[in-house]
Formats: C-alpha cells, structure tokens, sequence
C-alpha cells in the first residue's frame, strides 16, 4: 500500500470468521444449485455427477480460504477523537474519513454471525448523500460503544 | 445493555411502543388475507381432508405472522436520555441507535385513519439527516406522543434558546422590503434560447426520416420510375438538396425547440432576496415560484456552458439542504447572466467570490483516465465493429475530439483551499466552479481505482448534504501524497470551522444589511 493517511488499525480477527461464513452460505447456495443443475443434466443428458457442482465447490473453496483474507486486511479504521477513518476495498480502495462534529447519528447494530464471533458494526450517519452511511464492520462491542459515546460527547460538546 | 444506567429518577428505563401497534401493522395486510379465503375454498374445491389441511396452513401461517410481528415489538424500544434519545430494535440483528439531542431539529406528530381510531399517534424525530427514516416510532399513544414531544424539545431548548436569539438580531438588521437581484428580460431569454439548441430533437428528426424511408414514402425511385429514364440525372440532384434542405429543416427544429423550451421555462425570471432568503419566480404557462434560504445553502456552483461559456455567460447555482417547507437540490438563481451579475448573488449566498488565482493544478496524468475510456475503449469497439462492417471504420476519424478533450482536462482541472472554503475547477467544454464552504463538508473519501494504483494517483471525493448526481466537487487524480495531504487538510479546516451544526453557523453570516 501507497502513501497511508493516517496509520490504521486492522479489523478484529473474528470478523474474518465473520467473513468466511457469510462467504461460505453464498457458495453454499450456489453449490445447492449447481447441484439441481446436476442433477438434472444427469438425467436429461446422462453426464457425470460433478459436472458443474465441482468447479463451484473448488472455485468457491479457493475464494473463501484464499480471497477472504485478502478482503478483510484491506479493512482498516482509526478513531482521532476528531475524526474517524475508515478504509476499505479490494480493487477499488476507498479511505474515508468523518469529523465527528459532522456525524448526524449513531448506529451499533449486531448480527447473530457477528454476535458468536463476538463483533460489532457501528454505523454513521451524516447529512451527506453519498456517504450518508459510513460503516465500520468487525469491531469489538466494547470498542463501538467506546467510539458512540467519544462521538456522542463531543457532539454534546459544541459551543454554540 | 444500555449505555448508561439511569441515575436520576426522572429518567424512565427503556419503553415500547403501545401493543395496539401489532394490530395496526397487521390491519393493511388483511384484505389481502381474506381476498386469498375464496381462492383457497375454491382450490381445495371443498375436498374434506384438503380443506382442513388448508385451514391449518392458514392458521399457522397467521401465527407465525403474528409471532414475527410480536417479537418486532418486543425487540423495539425506545429510551429519552438527558443528552439523546435511543432506539434499539431488531430480533436476531440488533441495532441500537443513539440521535443526539442537539440533532434533534424537528418532533413530528402524524395520525393515520386507523391510529386515530384507536388513540395512537407516529412519533417522528427528523434530524437532517440522509436517511429519511431515521428516528420513527410507529406508534405509541397520543398521550405518550404529546409527553415524548415536549421532553425532546425540553432536550433541546438550549440550542431553541440560541437560534431564536442569533434570529432576533438578524431581524433587527435587516428590512422587510426584498432586494430585486436579477431579472431576465424577453431580448435576453431569446438569446440564452439560442445556446439551448437541442441536439436531440435533431436525432429524432433524422430517426423520423429514417424510419419514413424505410416505409417507403420517400422512395423516389418508384416515383421517378413514372417519369422518363433520362431524367436520373435530376434524381441524383434531387437527392443531394433534399439532404441539405433535411440538415437545414433540422437545425432550424432544433432551434425553435430550444427557444420554445426556454421560454416556457424560464419566461420573465426574477430573483429577489429579503430577510435571508432568495426568492425566484419563473414560467409561462406554469408559474413557478421557489424560496431559497441563504442558511440552507450548501455550495454555490457557476456553470459556463461549452459555447456560450466561451461568449462571457454562465449560470449560478446553490445547492440545499432541505427540511419540510424548502426544497432540496440545486436551485438556479441565475440561468444566463454576466459574471458581474453573479458576483453580488455569490455575495448575497453568504459565500466568498472565486479565486482563480490560487487555484493548483492536479497531476497530468488526470489525461490518462479520460483518454482510456473515452479514446482507447471506443477505438478498440469500433476497430473490432469494421472486422465485420467496413465502414464503421470512418468513426475513428471523430476520435481526435474526445482525445484533445481528454488531453486538455489536467488544464481545466483545479481546487484551491481558501479561507472559508474550498474551490474546484472542473470541465473541459462545460466549467464548473465550486464554492463549498468547509462547515458543509460532511465527510472526504479518498478513492484509488486501479489504474490510479499504477500510476499512483488518487480522488477525493467531496460528501455534502442535498447533491444528486454526479455533477459534485470531487477533485480527480491527484498525486498520493497530495490527495492524502488534502484530505487531512480538508478534515481539520471541517473541524475547525465550527463543531456546531452548519444552519447554526449560517444564521450567523452578515445579513443583507451588513453587505450592501
């Protein structure tokens, strides 16, 4: 990586977990279909069982071991006190960065995936349009609502 | 877990919304519920066993429905904290948001048919925010409305305390009468008609043309074949006026179009300014008339168009914020004027004039970009298209355009930090020149494409509130360490240019008094 911002910090490591399942469940659907594709050429066509079900399988495994690391380290975040940073993307990077005298709302939202690995999603709002929601996935619970309330008091804060 | 334990007795634990609820989100649904009674009895066609399985279905299908409804609820609460009120929602995808009370712009009471009925009331908690949903409880009785409304706004009548205050002064200052600003006159809508000459229309009347050919009403040879052979020589003639006179009809189309559009549109356009606010009228048939608040203002844009830009014209633009009475988006305050009409509008939108002076260049390699997908990728399409038609080969002569475009955008590209605000000049053929004053900046991204990576570059890309499109200040292909240094720069003169909200820090700006 080029010229950094502002040095990050990595995600936490459950989140990678957090990735690899979801990626599995999506290969594992589509897996399920290739199946049914399966089978159906089998009995349509009469081919080999594995036709199509294979390379998914081995394509899917090879993005879930070796693609999903690759993602996830490409996630990074600092938290100033002033500002938040989060960077993200693979092919695309995107560094983006909210003053926290901009942030409209706090959002810390838990999934049960994320929740047994024991991570958190803070998510926030500003007026913007494009950028209306800035989310920071794979933190600690505990660190998301450190962030909320550091945000939440300096709102507090302003001088008027 | 909540954030904070309640220690003083007036703060109540975590609430829910009234149980009626369940029975008010169930109620839209259930037309559709009994439409689908018929048509289950005459499916099953009254068979005994099917019947009963079918009635079971329903029923459980209800249940589950109305467990899913029940946990909704229970998983909703909503608690008023001194300093922000929070929402926690979700069953399995827990979301606990927290608006702060200096957020809190607006506290909305909405009654539908059915929650008047039952003495319910939708509590909506409007912050200016992005999202359109952001604080909605949906629904908690009148009583419990009335008791939530007065405690937000009891949270923040220190900030209520403060806007009337800096109101009462710009009242003082300023008049009642309005300030006429800009008007267009019938000579001059006539002339700015002429630069919205409508290509489009030219393409439709050639489709047209294309199309009558094609149905055989403009074959000529069939009518000619009436008259003697010797008169071929004619037809060729024919043919060649009649192109020209078709190319002459369609310009003369667009340009009438262009004219009547404009007139309808912009027809006597006056703009005036009074106690903060512009307000402009324009129209013909429909009259139009909008109120812009200079405080809702986000950025002031002033665009040149590619020839009449060139003569000495543009127009000047504001981008709002819009709330429940103001419009959103960018407002014209000034379609086709001279730069010295716009700069006391610029003055009067509370922002500083554009300094072209200081604006800095980007890297040269901002050509690239352009260049590969505006020169190379058509290229390579229409080299790949004359494989199978020959002649689609003659496109490649047009190409020279889109390439000196191309090559001239690191020129025509620039931003510049002022004081208060950060310029951008973009555009080749069409300017555009931003003004966005730092404390409307909502958040800096900085964007690496992949071809960026290679040639080391980066965009910054600019978030404000009310834009759409893709029109926006963002600053292209800047050199790593120079996108990294502005981004920075950008975020601490956000920060610095006051933490409290941009609409309080507007009503702050010198009023029209103070300026004329």
């Amino acid at each position: 990586m080029t010229a950094q911002i502002i040095p990050l910090q990595p995600l936490e490591r459950g989140y990678l977990n957090v990735l690899r399942v979801r990626s599995a469940i999506g290969w594992l659907t589509l897996v399920a279909i290739a199946a049914i594709a399966d089978g159906v050429l089998q009995w349509r066509v009469d081919t080999v069982f594995g036709l199509v079900t294979g390379p998914v399988v081995v394509f899917g495994a090879l993005s879930t071991i070796f693609l999903v690391p690759g993602r996830w380290r490409r996630w990074g975040y600092a938290f100033t006190d002033r500002e938040l940073h989060v960077a993200q993307g693979w092919l695309t990077q995107m560094h983006t960065i909210v003053p926290v005298s901009r942030v409209q709302h706090i959002d810390v939202s838990q999934g049960p995936i994320e929740r047994s690995a024991g991570v958190a999603t803070l998510i926030l709002h500003t007026a913007g349009t494009e950028g209306s929601r800035v989310i920071l996935p794979g933190i600690s619970r505990q660190r998301a609502e450190e962030i909320r309330d550091a945000i939440r008091g300096r709102i507090s804060d302003a001088p008027w | 877990m909540e954030p904070r334990q309640p220690i003083d007795p007036s703060i109540l634990p975590p609430r829910r919304l009234d149980p009626r609820t369940i029975l008010v989100r169930a109620l839209p649904g259930l037309p559709s519920a009994i439409f689908a009674v018929p048509f289950i009895l005459t499916a099953v066609q009254g068979e005994g066993l099917a019947l009963i399985f079918a009635l079971v279905g329903l029923a459980l299908a209800m249940a589950v429905t109305g467990l899913i409804s029940w946990l909704h609820w229970r998983g909703f609460t909503y608690q008023v904290l001194p300093d922000q009120l929070v929402i926690s929602r979700g069953i399995l995808n827990r979301t606990h948001r927290s608006i702060p009370a200096e957020r809190i712009q607006d506290v909305s009471i909405k009654r539908s048919l059915i929650a008047r009925a039952l003495g319910l009331a939708e509590v909506r908690i409007e912050t200016g925010g992005g999202e359109a949903d952001e604080g909605r409880l949906d629904s908690v009785s009148l009583d419990e409305a009335y008791r939530l409304r007065a405690l937000l706004r009891g949270l923040k009548t220190r900030q209520a305390v403060a806007e009337t205050a800096v109101k009462a002064e710009a009242d003082v200052s300023s008049g009642d009468e309005e300030t006429p600003l800009y008007r267009m006159a019938l000579p001059r809508l006539l002339y700015f008609g002429l630069f919205n000459f409508s290509l489009v229309w030219i393409a439709a009347i050639f489709g047209a043309v294309q199309y009558l050919d094609q149905t055989q009403v403009f074959d000529w040879g069939r009518w000619l074949d009436l008259l003697d052979v010797a008169e071929r020589e004619l037809q060729a003639r024919l043919n060649v006026m009649l192109a020209i006179g078709f190319v002459g009809l369609a310009v003369l189309l667009g340009i009438v179009v262009g004219l009547v559009r404009t007139v309808l549109r912009y027809h006597d356009f006056k703009l005036a300014f009074a106690e903060g606010r512009f307000r402009y009228s324009c129209g013909l048939l429909t009259r139009t008339e909008v109120v812009v608040a200079q405080r809702q203002i986000q950025l002031g844009l002033i665009e040149r168009g590619a020839v009449s830009g060139r003569l000495g014209w543009g127009a000047f633009k504001v981008q709002t914020l819009g709330s429940s009475d103001h419009v959103s988006g960018r407002q014209e305050l000034a379609p086709f004027a001279r730069p010295t009409e716009i700069e006391p509008l610029v003055v009067h939108a509370g922002l500083p004039p554009f300094d072209q002076c200081l604006l800095r260049s980007v890297s040269r390699w901002h050509a690239a970009g352009a260049c590969l997908g505006s020169v190379v990728l058509p290229a390579v399409i229409v080299l790949v298209a004359s494989l199978y038609f020959p002649l689609a080969a003659s496109l490649l002569l047009v190409l020279p355009v889109p390439l000196a475009v191309s090559l001239l955008r690191p020129r025509f590209h620039g931003y510049a930090l002022a004081e208060t605000c950060l310029n951008v000049r973009r555009g080749v053929l069409k300017q555009r020149d931003w003004t966005v004053p730092y404390g409307n900046i909502q958040s800096v991204t900085v964007r690496r494409g992949l071809l960026q990576r290679w040639l080391g570059l980066a965009t910054v890309r600019i978030d404000t509130a009310g834009g759409r499109g893709i029109n926006g200040p963002h600053i292209h292909d800047l050199s790593d360490d120079k996108a990294a240094e502005l981004a920075l720069s950008l975020v601490h003169r956000i920060d610095a240019s006051g933490t409290a909200e941009n609409r309080i820090r507007f009503d702050n700006t010198p009023s029209v008094a103070d300026i004329s």
